[in-house]
C-alpha cells in the first residue's frame, strides 16, 4: 500500500450569517493515497467545494469558519498552521483546479507570467532562464502544443479545452502531492472532457500525485477514481471502491442517485427520481438527513442520526437499513 | 404517413466577421451550413452537439429570432418565411414557445410568477384578468407547483422550481411546439430527472412536440424520438434515435457516444477502447475542405480531405461520411 498524503478528520466548517449558522460541512473523513483519485459526488449545496476549500484553508472571511477537526497533510497538521506558512503550501504541496478557466486566469497576464508566479513563488531559482524552463515543462506535462510560443499569448486567445489546461499547468508547476479538481470538466464539451481526463491519468502515472476529483458527474468519477465518497447535506453518507459504488450501491441516496442518471447502453420508459429537496443547512432534521426523501426509512430515521457502519473492503455508510 | 408538424430545409446562416477600423468585411461564418430536419406532431427531435456545432443557431431559425441566411421553415406544411409580420404574431409565433437553459436569467427577477406565466397570455389572449389568473394556476398545477406559488418571487425557489415555472410559462397558449434549449443542464443530478420526467409527461397529456437542444446524449436518448447529431454547422448523422444508438455510424457519433459512456474501466471489452478525439473542433470561419470532421476523424482516408460526403441513407438514418457512399 503506497503511503496516505492527506488524512481529513472530523471535518466541521460553519458559515456564520446574520440569520444563522449554516453547517456547510459537518464532520467528514476521509483519506487520499500516493497515486490514486478520491472522487467526491454529491449535488450543490451538499459541501464538497467547502470541503475543498477547506483542505486549502481558502475560506470566504468573515464568516467560514472550520470549527473542529484534523487536516494532515505529509504529517503536516494544516489547521495548526500561521496563514503565512500555510501560503507556502498552498500551490506546493497542495493545489487546486476551479471549475471555470476563464474566472481563475488573469485576463490581463500572459499565460507565462501567470505560472511563472507561481514558480517564482515556491521554487527558489535565480535565475529568469531557468523560471522559463520550469514553465515550458509544466506545460509539456500538460500536452501542451509548441509552450514556447504559447507563453506569450493571453488567456482569451486559448479555447476553453486549451484554457483549462494552463489552469492545470498552473497548478502542477511545483509538483503538489495532492491536487483537488473541483468540477474541472464541467464547462468543458464531452470529446474534450474525455481528453482532460486521459490527460489527467497521464499526469498521475507520471508524478504519483494524489488526486481529489470534486463533481456531480457519474461518468466522470467511473471513467477517473479509484474510490468514491458520496456526500448528501454536509455528510459522507457512503464511501467505497468505485465498482462497489457502481455495483453494490447500500444508502438509498447513492442507489436513488445512481437510478436517476439516464444512461445510454439502454432505453429507460421512465427515469427514477428522487422528490423534494436537500434540507436547508441552518434548519437540519434530527435524524437521518436523507429520511425526507427517502423511499423506505424507518421509524428511527427521523429520530436519531444513523452512525457510519463499515461493512468490509473499506465500504462505509451511514444507514439504519444497512446491518 | 407521418403527420409532419415542422420542417426545416436547406438552412444556411451566415454571419459576416468584421474587423479594423473600417469594419472591412473578412469573411463569412458559416454557422449552419444547409440543415434539414422535420419533427412530426407529438414526437422530440433532439440536435446534439458540441458548442459551436450550430445547435442554437438552428433553433433561432426555427424561432424566427433570426432569419436563415437561405433555406426555409414549413410550419404545418405552409413556409412561415413567406409570412408577414401580422401572420407571424397570429398564426406562429403563440404556436412555437421555448424554454431556456438557465432559469436564473430567464426570468424577470421583480415579477411575480403570476405575472411572469400570465405574460404570453397578456399579450396575445385578450381575456380579463380574472381569466388570465384561473389559467396561470391552472398551468402551474400542471407543472407540479401549487396555486400560493403565484404570488412568489423567482428568488425564492430552487432550480428545479424555476424550471418548471419556464416550463408553465411555455405552455400558457397551448403552442404546438416547444424549443427546450439544454431544458435539465443548469440543474441538479436529483433534480434532472424529475424534470425530464416532467416534460415528458406534458408532451403525453397535450401531444406536443419538442425541438431538444442538448449536448448530453443519455439525456437525449431518455427523452427523444429522432436525433440530429451537428458538426461544425452541418449535420452529419440523423435518424431515428433507437436506430442511431444501437448502430451508430458516423465516427464523430461513435466518439461521442464513447465520451459520454457510464462504465468502469473494467467493465470494457478488450477491443472496446474509449475513443479519445484528438485536437479541437475548428473554427467556423475557416473551416476545413471536404469532410469537415477530417482533421480529427481517427478513421480518415484521402479523400475525406479533398470531397465533402454527400449525405446517404443506410438502414433506417442518415449519415454523413465517405465510410458509407
Amino acid at each position: 500500500m503506497s503511503k496516505i498524503v492527506l488524512e481529513v478528520e472530523g471535518l466541521r466548517t460553519s458559515f456564520f450569517t446574520r440569520k444563522g449558522i449554516v453547517k456547510a460541512v459537518d464532520g467528514v473523513s476521509f483519506f487520499v493515497r500516493e497515486k490514486e483519485t478520491l472522487g467526491i459526488v454529491g449535488e450543490s449545496g451538499c459541501g464538497k467545494t467547502v470541503t475543498g476549500m477547506s483542505i486549502m484553508r481558502l475560506l470566504p472571511e468573515p464568516g467560514g469558519k472550520i470549527v473542529g477537526g484534523r487536516i494532515t497533510l505529509n504529517g503536516t497538521s494544516l489547521l495548526e498552521l500561521s496563514k503565512r506558512e500555510m501560503r507556502n503550501i498552498r500551490g506546493c504541496m497542495v493545489s487546486m483546479i476551479l471549475q471555470d478557466p476563464m474566472t481563475s486566469l488573469n485576463p490581463v497576464y500572459t499565460i507565462g507570467d501567470q505560472i511563472a508566479e507561481s514558480v517564482r513563488m515556491h521554487q527558489n531559482l535565480a535565475d529568469e532562464k531557468m523560471i522559463t524552463n520550469e514553465v515550458v515543462s509544466s506545460l509539456r506535462l500538460l500536452q501542451i502544443p509548441s509552450p514556447e510560443t504559447l507563453l506569450k499569448n493571453y488567456p482569451f486567445q486559448l479555447s476553453g479545452g486549451m484554457r483549462q489546461r494552463v489552469v492545470g499547468a498552473i497548478a502542477m508547476c511545483c509538483k503538489p502531492s495532492l491536487l483537488i479538481a473541483d468540477e474541472p470538466t464541467t464547462a468543458l464539451d464531452a470529446t474534450i472532457q474525455a481528453q482532460y481526463i486521459a490527460l489527467f491519468k497521464d499526469i498521475q502515472a507520471k508524478t504519483d500525485v494524489a488526486i481529489i476529483f470534486i463533481t456531480h458527474d457519474f461518468g466522470v468519477i467511473a471513467d477517473m477514481c479509484h474510490r468514491v465518497a458520496v456526500m448528501y447535506a454536509g455528510k459522507i453518507v457512503e464511501s467505497a471502491s468505485t465498482s462497489e459504488i457502481f455495483k453494490k450501491p447500500q444508502h438509498p441516496y447513492t442507489r436513488a442517485l445512481i437510478n436517476s442518471v439516464p444512461r445510454l447502453d439502454r432505453k429507460d420508459d421512465r427515469l427514477y427520481s428522487i422528490e423534494g429537496q436537500p434540507p436547508s443547512l441552518m434548519h437540519l432534521p434530527p435524524g437521518c438527513r436523507f429520511c425526507e426523501r427517502c423511499s423506505d426509512s424507518l421509524e428511527i430515521c427521523s429520530k436519531e442520526e444513523p452512525p457510519e457502519k463499515n461493512i468490509g473492503n473499506n465500504h462505509t455508510v451511514s444507514c439504519w437499513r444497512v446491518q | 404517413m407521418a403527420d409532419i408538424l415542422l420542417e426545416g430545409r436547406n438552412l444556411t446562416m451566415l454571419y459576416p466577421v468584421r474587423r479594423g477600423l473600417f469594419q472591412g468585411l473578412i469573411g463569412m461564418v458559416r454557422a449552419v451550413d444547409n440543415v434539414s430536419f422535420s419533427i412530426e406532431r407529438g414526437k422530440t427531435l433532439s440536435l446534439v452537439g458540441e458548442s459551436g456545432a450550430g445547435k442554437t443557431t438552428t433553433a433561432k431559425s426555427v424561432l424566427l429570432l433570426e432569419r436563415a441566411t437561405s433555406g426555409s421553415v414549413y410550419f404545418e406544411g405552409k413556409d412561415i418565411y413567406q409570412y408577414n409580420k401580422d401572420q407571424l404574431k397570429r398564426e406562429y409565433r403563440p404556436r412555437v414557445q421555448a424554454v431556456q437553459q438557465n432559469p436564473w436569467s430567464s426570468m424577470n427577477p421583480r415579477m411575480r410568477v403570476k405575472d411572469i406565466v400570465a405574460e404570453p397570455l397578456v399579450v396575445n389572449a385578450k381575456q380579463s384578468k380574472k381569466e388570465n389568473y384561473d389559467r396561470v394556476v391552472e398551468l402551474l398545477d400542471q407543472v407540479g407547483l401549487k396555486a400560493e406559488h403565484a404570488e412568489h418571487f423567482p428568488h425564492e425557489f430552487s432550480g428545479g422550481q424555476r424550471q418548471r415555472i419556464a416550463v408553465a410559462r411555455a405552455l400558457a397558449l397551448n403552442p404546438s411546439l416547444v424549443v427546450l434549449d439544454e431544458p435539465v443542464s443548469a440543474l441538479d443530478v436529483s433534480i434532472r430527472a424529475q424534470i425530464m420526467n416532467l416534460l415528458k409527461d406534458l408532451q403525453e397529456a397535450h401531444n406536443l412536440s419538442y425541438l431538444v437542444i442538448a449536448h448530453n446524449l443519455a439525456t437525449v436518448r431518455y427523452m427523444s424520438h429522432g436525433v440530429a447529431i451537428m458538426y461544425l454547422g452541418q449535420i452529419v448523422e440523423y435518424g431515428d434515435t433507437e436506430d442511431l444508438f444501437e448502430n451508430p455510424l458516423h465516427p464523430y457519433t461513435n466518439a461521442l457516444i464513447s465520451a459520454s459512456d457510464l462504465k468502469l474501466p473494467e467493465d470494457r471489452d478488450q477491443n472496446e477502447k474509449e475513443i479519445i478525439l484528438s485536437g479541437e473542433m475548428p473554427s467556423p470561419l475557416n473551416p476545413p475542405t471536404g469532410c469537415r470532421f477530417h482533421t480529427r476523424c481517427p478513421e480518415a482516408r484521402p479523400e475525406c480531405s479533398k470531397i465533402e460526403p454527400e449525405m446517404v441513407t443506410v438502414g433506417k438514418h442518415q449519415v454523413k461520411c465517405h465510410k458509407f457512399v
